[in-house]
């Protein structure tokens, strides 16, 4: 599926240039150059497929080109997200990993890119992102998002409109660091009331696997909640708490930096998993394109061929119609 | 026992193949499973997404007896300083003041001030100073120190910690309102921790 | 060494625990010695537009920049 999205990604790309199906179209569809061709006699011209070879030629360069920036970029950002790793885990060893907890209100964070020819993960993060708003659909249920990026701002506003809080995009003019995913985290507290977050993002798991991955932050006071009930964070009463006056206040405190720190991390992961894609869809466009340019190529040696053959012919049958 | 622990292993059937960064895999069984089964019955053509405890490896159980060496894992967002260090002691600065950690501590949730965090092992002390952050001890002697900035003490500039120190008293002579006054109360507190880290 | 009292006052001037720690954290920064300041400064870069919606209706977007902290 995801294959088949990359080589339709390759072929789209490639479309505004080059009609569909070049091979069959340059022999039915094409309106002939002016060349001049012998009447009588259907052939495509040459000059046609030459221009064709060019701009695949170009189109085959320049996928190239972005395959190895995307390949830069991910090498510069890998490093910060497998280093950024260390931070998430200790807040899941303490509270948990709680997904199906139920809470009224929820909130979806959306992690996306904002620049696309990234393949298919923008997709897949809206696709678990409305899966979750119907899970956790029902009555006296609340589901917003919060979308991060362009790309799934225009898929979630198709059919979710009314069901948006805030929309963040341009995240990535500077390089990616905690001051801005936290003031960003910041800003999702200001502004949204929630009960639990749930952060969707692709994980990078290596350059050709991206995990689709949902995190859970719960407020301090589902907390407290939850950890009355027992179950996972029933151990959290055992905790001795420092500092501050009560214990509600450094869970909130709590509540706040565990946000803080997995968006950072997922924001991180995303952003490589969105180069690896666009790198493995760039590589798969090129390999497209070269493919098509080694028709193109075929075809273009035919008809070259096939028009010398046909002047031959000519002088031939006009040299003997002299003679005899 | 709500420790990660035993409850892993049996939960090997949601995990398909190895991944290369988790090691030993499955989630906390009761909670992941009922939402993986309710994600199945509401949407089955998706696959569910991964969940963090996906990712993490998993924590050992309380011993019986206290260990000898408490294990440390202190983390920056740009970097893991020390990830699962054998040490015999860490003071942290939490609010309440500086705590000391060794092994068999009670669990506790402290946050952190701006102040020095040392790491004691035989002989060898490293002193970071952070700027803030929180710090969890774990019945099983694991420590978990998360900061925003730590620096080692080498590194801080002791005239630029003075100047500093000076303008944000002033700023609080002067601050008007309830914003100013915090932040040059912050100001105030963060530079004279740093000095006394530099000079104590 | 701050009081008992010092986690409420700046939560009490509006001040989230978020906004607390990157305040501290900056103020750590500027007193570095000089290249990793320079390095860590680089660590703090804003750069991001964020627009509310209300009822599908989009307001206007603000775009913060530059400020580490809010």
């Amino acid at each position: 599926m995801a294959m088949a999205a990359l080589r339709r990604e390759g072929r789209r790309f490639a479309t505004p240039l080059i009609s569909p199906n070049p091979t069959n179209a340059l022999r039915s569809s094409l309106i002939p150059s002016q060349e001049p061709v012998s009447s009588g006699v259907r052939c495509i011209s040459t000059q046609v497929v030459r221009n064709r070879m060019k701009s695949v030629k170009n189109i085959q360069k320049i996928t190239k080109a972005m395959k190895m920036v995307a390949a830069s970029k991910l090498r510069a950002i890998q490093t910060k997200t497998e280093n950024s790793r260390g931070l998430w885990q200790p807040f899941t060893a303490l509270l948990g990993d709680t997904p199906s907890v139920d809470v009224k209100k929820n909130v979806i964070v959306t992690i996306s890119s904002d620049k696309g020819l990234c393949g298919g993960i923008n997709s897949t993060s809206v696709k678990i992102s409305r899966a979750i708003h119907k899970l956790n659909s029902g009555p006296e249920k609340e589901n917003k998002y919060v979308v991060l990026g362009e790309k799934a701002k225009a898929q979630l506003l198709r059919d979710s409109k009314k069901d948006i809080e805030l929309i963040m995009t341009e995240l990535q003019k500077n390089p990616l660091n905690y001051t801005q995913v936290s003031v960003i985290a910041d800003d999702i507290l200001k502004n949204v009331e929630f009960d639990a977050l749930r952060i969707v993002y692709n994980k990078f798991q290596s350059v050709v696997a991206f995990l689709p991955t949902m995190s859970t932050v719960l407020s301090p006071e589902v907390v407290e909640r939850e950890a009355e009930a027992g179950g996972k964070l029933g151990e959290l009463d055992s905790y001795e708490v420092e500092g501050a006056e009560t214990k509600a206040e450094v869970l909130q405190n709590l509540a706040e930096f565990q946000f803080s720190c997995v968006m950072f991390n997922a924001v991180l992961e995303n952003a490589c998993s969105e180069q690896g894609a666009r790198m493995s869809a760039m590589d798969s466009s090129s390999r497209n394109a070269g493919d098509m340019l080694d028709r193109l190529t075929l075809t273009y040696n035919r008809t070259r061929q096939a028009s010398i053959t046909t002047e031959l012919i000519e002088i031939i049958s006009g040299a003997s119609a002299l003679e005899g | 026992m709500l420790r990660h622990g035993s409850r892993f292993l049996s939960r090997a059937t949601t995990m398909r193949w190895r991944r290369p960064f988790s090691t030993n895999l499955a989630a906390d069984a009761p909670v992941d499973s009922n939402f993986l089964e309710s994600w199945r019955k509401a949407i089955p053509n998706v696959e569910p997404p991964k969940t963090p405890s996906a990712f993490m490896a998993t924590r050992p159980e309380t011993p019986s007896s206290i260990p000898s060496k408490l294990t440390v894992n202190f983390v920056l967002p740009y970097s893991s300083e020390l990830s699962g260090k054998e040490v015999d002691m860490v003071i942290i600065p939490a609010t309440t003041g500086q705590m000391g950690v060794l092994p068999g501590h009670v669990a506790t949730i402290a946050e952190l001030k701006p102040g020095v965090l040392s790491v004691h092992e035989g002989n060898d002390v490293s002193k970071y100073f952070v700027s803030g952050g929180f710090a969890f001890v774990h019945a099983n002697s694991f420590a978990d120190i998360i900061a925003i900035e730590a620096v080692p003490l080498d590194r801080v500039d002791p005239n630029l910690v003075q100047k500093g120190l000076t303008e944000f008293t002033q700023k609080l002579s002067t601050a008007s309102t309830d914003v100013e006054k915090a932040e040059a109360q912050i100001g105030v507190d963060v530079h004279s921790a740093l000095n006394a880290a530099l000079t104590g | 060494m701050a009081s008992n009292a010092a986690a409420p006052f700046w939560r009490a001037a509006g001040m989230t625990y978020i906004t607390y720690s990157n305040l501290c954290a900056n103020l750590v920064r500027n007193c570095l010695k000089e290249p990793y300041k320079t390095e860590a400064l680089n660590r703090e870069k804003v750069h991001y537009s964020i627009s509310k919606w209300v009822d599908g209706k989009p307001q206007k977007p603000t775009i913060r920049s530059d400020t580490p902290e809010d």
